[in-house]
């Protein structure tokens, strides 16, 4: 059985399924019991699963990311949630000296199979904190997964693998898309792999790589074009990433363009087109273009649409690389 | 209510009927069955019977019109009872483009009368409800209508695949000028392979010589594919680029044709008359032409000398009369070809007349008046009889009966030009002699070539009935008398 | 939501849960359409609530307190004592389950409801204003928007809605105790169901007219009988005055009314219901985000699937042009559903039913002997009068006539007006056979049970072809 979810109650789906399934899995994080979370993410967990499943935290990142670094290396399954990414940075130390290198630490006797969500992105009129994207700053990180689904689907999968998952994972939803369309979600627990891409939209003239909220648009832009037979791809985890989906692609077409809404300067654009040309540069026709977010802190609302990369720029930049 | 009363099939084959008469008059009131109305084809005449018991309400033809079978012919008042509804014939082409009273109510109105689960399905098929013409009681439209309006087309059909061709004709000079324009890009649509590995820094090489990279000979592979390197790409420039280059402007132009369409006009009448004919003689009989040329400068001769005698009796003297009374002659040696096989009956009828039709051409199409008798007239009274029947028939003041009862038919496409043809068979007869144009010829005699007056013939027959030995035999004694006109005499 | 706006996104939003919209709604989650029910108030809109069925059930039940204390005739005596707030309450537990059911078959076709009052704020978006406990607004992100808004009572200057003992038609069917008089302003439709629901349950009734006849979009033949019904209910209707102001008077109030020359009549009263007409609901909208306008009648113009001028908006029921009836809109709405759902739906109909819940009712469908003779057609009348039909007697409501209309060379089926019991329900066959282009013989050879009103509808047809068996053909 299934039914029309969507991203965020996808999420909620999946939270539910992964207590119901393991009974050390618990959530913790501000709001989340009793409101049900402020996106909704969580409603209902407290009445099913009790204060000691569901637990309300105080306004306190770095101690939610630590207690929860604690609970994983003690053997629960603690999927924290920070209710903004931006507000990660008061526990940017949990994550960076601790929540990535206890496995290593330890040589491998502890690991921590804990889940770090933060609903992500710009594109909801917000003010400054709220609109973050620096899944680059976690990518960078060794010892971390980095997953962002872009469809309720992937969304319930990749958090139920994420759970199951040993390791710890930074879950970043993008919240802009959180209730953008619904999509059939199956009701039992399934999963959809950590590292793999999708390929969205079939072309053979430029492969573009996205992923989050920008996917959408990406796909908008790619299907509307009738010069240029645009291949869309979505990442999904940025860490690892998918290179063999990646470099598959542009060996098929010999063009690239990458778009997130994360800054340009050290975004993970930079990553893949430096990838790419490691391995597939004698297929290469033309520059790599990025179409991003730019160098500057993400702008207040009324600036925030010449801010995200949309279909009209996306389409101009493709065409760049095809036109090349 | 009212029933419309199309004229149905009134013989074999037979497109339409000429109305004699009318039997009943507008108010009266007939039974099933009853004759309402004689008319006649051209292989009798046949009475109509009412389909209905009612009242005859409109008599839509007037005494002496050639009706269409399938044409509207009489509307009725049926008595009492609703009428039912006509079957799935309306599919025939003939019968929509015929119906004019049933539009009667939505002419009064322009409203068109039919169920939701018809407009639905309309709608579904991109039909124009208020163009179909409903078989329904009263007019109503059916679902039948409908699908038969989707599929008859009425003009919709003619316009699709003149687009559909239109459309073919301009994607085929879309494609070409797009690879062309590709390969001087530098490797999007490749003159020679598709995927070619390459170092960017020799992706900039080629493209600044005007090298297509997918063209340049490759003698090492990487990964599985083709690899070229900067100095393969300068030496391919120097060596090829005349020939590149060429290649290049040619693909480059395109023409635009202006699409010519087509025009339309009616098959029916004559025409459809003809070609039905032609049709089922073709396709029924096995045809095998035999071909031979006569020598003619006798004859030639003889009729020279005869024309001043038959014009002072006012008769103009073609060399048709020789070529009928040789014809004839022949036919009473073999006689085999100058008969009618009815498979039906199982029999071959071998006919005692002579009665040999003569192909006219004329405005409205091949014409085949007949001289009846041509054994038993002069050459004389062959003549004017001839003349006066192919004047009849350009002027279509020829009658039916002036056509019909031939034996054996002689075309005369000669007269046009050509030499030889394989002419059709004039159905039901068993054989057909067409004449090529008379004129002077090589011809070989006694190892000498001379140039001789000479008449091509070339007799089709139906292979059911006769053999080729029979056919060369028969155009033989045709030629001798060609030959020699005064073996004639004898006859 | 503390910070921020997430758009919801969904295909198809629908503004208003009326018998259009929540038709439209219903239908188009059948299809497989991901849609979203905008509603500010409850679902089933007026008709449900406030209008059709509130109406109907008090004329139900008024006719009950008034056919049994009158009903000597048959040996029935009865003097009925009437609860009205039982009634009420009653008449609400009805609407109650309706609407209940209407959330219920929603949710059951994958529908989505939000409650709040929707506006475009443009670029295919929709503000929801969420209801008084401070939850704030939501946006939604459409593909397709359906308007469906409806309409609301036309207030006469004068006469403000809301002023202690004016009433509109909502409040009227509302009232828990009832005056001991009324003035209705208004001999529509509205206004004559509602005075027969007061005449019946011993309310003085005046009603005050502009024009000079009641119903004035139904012919004299159908009007006579309501009107006759009327005045034999004590109902007391004044035609040619225009309702001008009122004014307390003592315990009660007058309303005064002007005719063409300008001079006043006065009617000493309780309260006063204004039932002049409906006008469109569009202001609410904020049309201009959208760059939508409605046309001088209020109403935003649609084309045979039932689009505006804006490409994927649409509109159904009463702003959009055409009467404003309840089953249109339903039809309208799930037209404009199977549209976008990619089928090949248009509004195609052929006729659309009216009635009127007076004493007889009135029914039409289709056009009148006048109007198919505007358009080019001969017509055929038939007509049967219910004092000739076997189980009209048995009611003890003979008035009235079944009549049919119908192209004389064809057949066709054009119109047909009834006036008489039942008359709402009968006026379906007719309805059916328009559409199918069924013709009178068709109706006249089917065979229709006996003893039934029915029947006469068969007897009309067989008139108009001359052989009504009976009744005397011309």
């Amino acid at each position: 059985m299934s039914e029309n979810l969507t991203l965020v109650q996808a999420v909620r789906d999946g939270l539910r399924d992964g207590m119901a399934e393991d009974d050390d899995v618990l959530v913790m994080g501000q709001d989340v019991g009793k409101n049900g979370g402020v996106f909704r993410a969580t409603e209902g967990l407290f009445d099913e699963f009790g204060d000691e499943r569901v637990i309300d935290t105080p306004l306190a990142e770095s101690g939610i990311i630590g207690s929860a670094v604690g609970m994983a290396a003690y053997g629960l399954k603690p999927v924290p949630e920070i209710q903004f990414s931006g507000f990660m940075y008061p526990g940017f130390d949990q994550i960076v000296s601790h929540m990535s290198r206890l496995r290593t630490r330890s040589r491998g006797r502890y690991t921590l199979p804990m889940v770090l969500r933060a609903p992500m992105g710009g594109g909801i009129r917000a003010p400054e904190h709220h609109s973050e994207s620096k899944e680059a700053f976690y990518a960078h990180e060794a010892g971390l997964k980095v997953a962002m689904p872009s469809t309720p689907h992937d969304a319930k999968g990749m958090l139920i693998a994420s759970i199951r998952d040993p390791d710890p994972v930074v879950f970043l939803e993008p919240k802009k898309i959180y209730r953008a369309f619904r999509e059939e979600v199956p009701d039992d627990p399934y999963e959809v792999e950590l590292g793999e891409a999708a390929v969205r939209k079939e072309g053979t003239d430029v492969s573009v790589f996205t992923w989050g909220a920008m996917t959408r648009p990406t796909i908008e832009a790619a299907e509307q074009m009738e010069r240029v037979d645009v291949e869309v791809v979505d990442l999904r985890s940025l860490s690892p990433i998918d290179f063999d989906t990646v470099v598959e692609s542009f060996k098929k077409t010999g063009r690239a363009a990458i778009v997130h809404e994360a800054p340009n300067t050290g975004g993970l654009g930079a990553e893949i087109a430096a990838t790419i040309q490691e391995e597939a540069l004698l297929y290469q026709e033309a520059p790599i273009e990025r179409i991003t977010g730019f160098d500057v802190p993400f702008p207040l609302a009324a600036l925030e649409d010449y801010y995200l990369p949309e279909p009209a720029r996306i389409a101009a930049g493709i065409e760049e690389a095809f036109d090349f | 209510m009212a029933r419309e009363f199309k004229l149905p099939d009134v013989g074999e084959g037979v497109a339409e009927g000429e109305l004699v008469r009318w039997l009943v008059s507008e108010g009266d009131t007939v039974g099933e069955d009853q004759p309402v109305a004689e008319v006649e084809t051209d292989k009798a005449q046949v009475e109509v019977p009412a389909p209905v018991n009612g009242t005859v309400r409109t008599l839509h033809w007037d005494e002496g019109d050639v009706v269409p079978v399938g044409d509207l012919f009489v509307t009725f008042d049926v008595e009492g009872e609703a009428p039912e509804p006509e079957s799935e014939e309306s599919t025939d082409a003939d019968d929509e483009a015929a119906d004019e009273a049933a539009s009667a109510t939505s002419e009064a109105s322009g409203r068109t009368f039919a169920p939701p689960s018809v407009r639905k399905l309309a709608r579904e098929l991109g039909v124009d409800l208020d163009t179909v013409e409903g078989t329904g009681p009263s007019g109503r439209v059916t679902e039948g209508d409908v699908r038969a309006a989707a599929e008859g087309g009425d003009g919709e059909e003619a316009a699709e695949p003149a687009a559909e061709s239109k459309s073919a004709t301009k994607r085929v000079s879309d494609d070409e000028p797009a690879s062309a324009g590709g390969a001087a890009a530098g490797g999007q649509e490749p003159a020679g392979r598709e995927t070619t590995l390459a170092a960017p820094a020799t992706r900039g090489v080629a493209r600044e010589l005007g090298v297509d990279i997918d063209d340049v000979p490759a003698v090492e592979q990487r990964d599985g594919e083709a690899f070229v390197t900067a100095e393969a790409v300068q030496a391919y420039a120097e060596g090829g680029q005349a020939a590149q280059g060429g290649a290049g402007e040619a693909g480059g132009a395109s023409r635009e044709f202006v699409e010519g369409g087509e025009t339309t006009e009616p098959y029916r009448g004559i025409r459809r008359t003809i070609g039905e004919q032609m049709a089922e003689s073709k396709y029924t009989a096995p045809h095998v032409t035999h071909h031979d040329t006569a020598v003619i400068d006798s004859l030639v001769e003889t009729r020279s000398k005869l024309k001043p005698r038959a014009e002072a009796a006012d008769v103009k003297l073609t060399y048709m009369p020789f070529v009928m009374k040789a014809v004839v002659a022949a036919l009473e040696e073999f006689p085999i070809l100058n008969s009618e096989l009815r498979e039906e009956d199982d029999e071959i009828a071998v006919k005692q007349d002579y009665n040999i039709g003569v192909a006219v051409a004329t405005d409205a199409g091949l014409m085949v008046p007949v001289v009846k008798h041509v054994d038993q007239k002069s050459m004389l009274e062959i003549s004017e009889e001839m003349n006066e029947l192919v004047e009849k028939a350009r002027d279509r003041s020829i009658s039916r009966e002036e056509m019909q009862g031939g034996t054996f038919t002689i075309t005369n496409f000669g007269a046009i030009g050509g030499e030889y043809a394989t002419p059709i068979i004039n159905y039901p007869e068993t054989a057909i002699l067409g004449l090529g144009a008379i004129d002077e010829r090589p011809v070989a005699e006694d190892g000498e070539v001379r140039a001789a007056s000479t008449l091509p013939l070339s007799l089709s027959i139906d292979h059911r009935v006769i053999d080729g030995a029979e056919a060369a035999q028969f155009t033989n004694r045709v030629m001798e008398y060609l030959t020699d006109p005064e073996l004639l005499l004898l006859e | 939501m503390v910070v921020g706006d997430i758009s919801t996104g969904t295909e198809v939003a629908v503004v208003g849960a009326g018998p259009g919209g929540y038709v439209a709604a219903i239908r188009a989650g059948q299809l497989g359409l991901d849609v979203t029910l905008v509603e500010k108030d409850a679902y089933g809109g007026t008709c449900l609530n406030y209008g059709c069925i509130p109406s109907k059930a008090m004329i139900t039940a008024s006719d009950v307190a008034h056919d049994a204390g009158n009903a000597e005739e048959m040996g029935v005596y009865a003097d009925p004592e009437v609860d009205v707030a039982e009634m009420v309450d009653w008449k609400d537990g009805v609407v109650d389950q309706l609407t209940g059911g209407v959330e219920k078959l929603c949710k059951a076709n994958g529908v989505n409801l939000v409650e709040g009052r929707a506006e475009f704020a443009g670029g295919d978006k929709l503000r929801v204003v969420h209801g008084g406990d401070g939850q704030g607004s939501e946006t939604i992100e459409y593909e397709h928007a359906v308007v469906s808004t409806g309409s609301r009572p036309i207030q006469v200057p004068g006469f403000d809605f809301g002023d202690g003992p004016v009433l509109d038609s909502r409040q009227a069917l509302a009232m828990d105790d009832l005056p001991e008089s009324i003035v209705v302003v208004g001999a529509g439709y509205i206004g004559m169901e509602l005075s027969t629901v007061f005449a019946k349950l011993g309310v003085d009734v005046t009603v005050v007219e502009m024009l000079d006849e009641m119903l004035p979009q139904y012919g004299d033949d159908l009007t006579r009988p309501v009107a006759k019904r009327a005045e034999e209910l004590g109902i007391d209707v004044h035609y040619g005055l225009a309702a001008d102001h009122w004014e307390e008077s003592g315990d009660g109030i007058v309303v005064a009314a002007e005719d063409e020359d300008g001079e006043l009549s006065e009617f000493e009263t309780e309260k006063v219901l204004v039932a002049v007409g409906r006008q469109p609901v569009t202001d609410t909208l904020n049309l201009e985000a959208i760059d939508l306008e409605p046309n001088d009648d209020g109403r935003l113009e649609t084309d045979h699937e039932g689009r505006t001028d804006v490409e994927n908006v649409f509109a159904i029921g009463d702003v959009a042009p055409g009467p404003m009836l309840a089953h249109k809109a339903s039809k309208e709405g799930q037209v404009v559903a199977e549209v976008l759902a990619g089928e090949p739906a248009a509004m195609d109909y052929q006729a659309v039913p009216a009635a009127v819940f007076t004493d007889p009712e009135v029914a039409t469908v289709g056009l009148t002997e006048d109007e198919a003779a505007d358009q080019g057609f001969d017509p055929a009348v038939g007509k049967f009068p219910f004092n000739a039909s076997g189980r009209a007697l048995t009611t003890g409501e003979s008035d009235g006539f079944v009549q049919v209309v119908a192209d004389d060379e064809s057949g066709f089926i054009l119109g047909a007006q009834i006036v008489g019991p039942e008359a709402s329900e009968l006026v379906a066959e007719f309805g059916l056979a328009i559409e199918m282009g069924a013709t009178l013989e068709d109706v006249a050879s089917t065979i229709h049970t006996h003893p039934t009103l029915a029947e006469a509808t068969m007897e009309a047809a067989e008139h108009a072809l001359g052989h009504a068996i009976h009744t005397l053909n011309r």
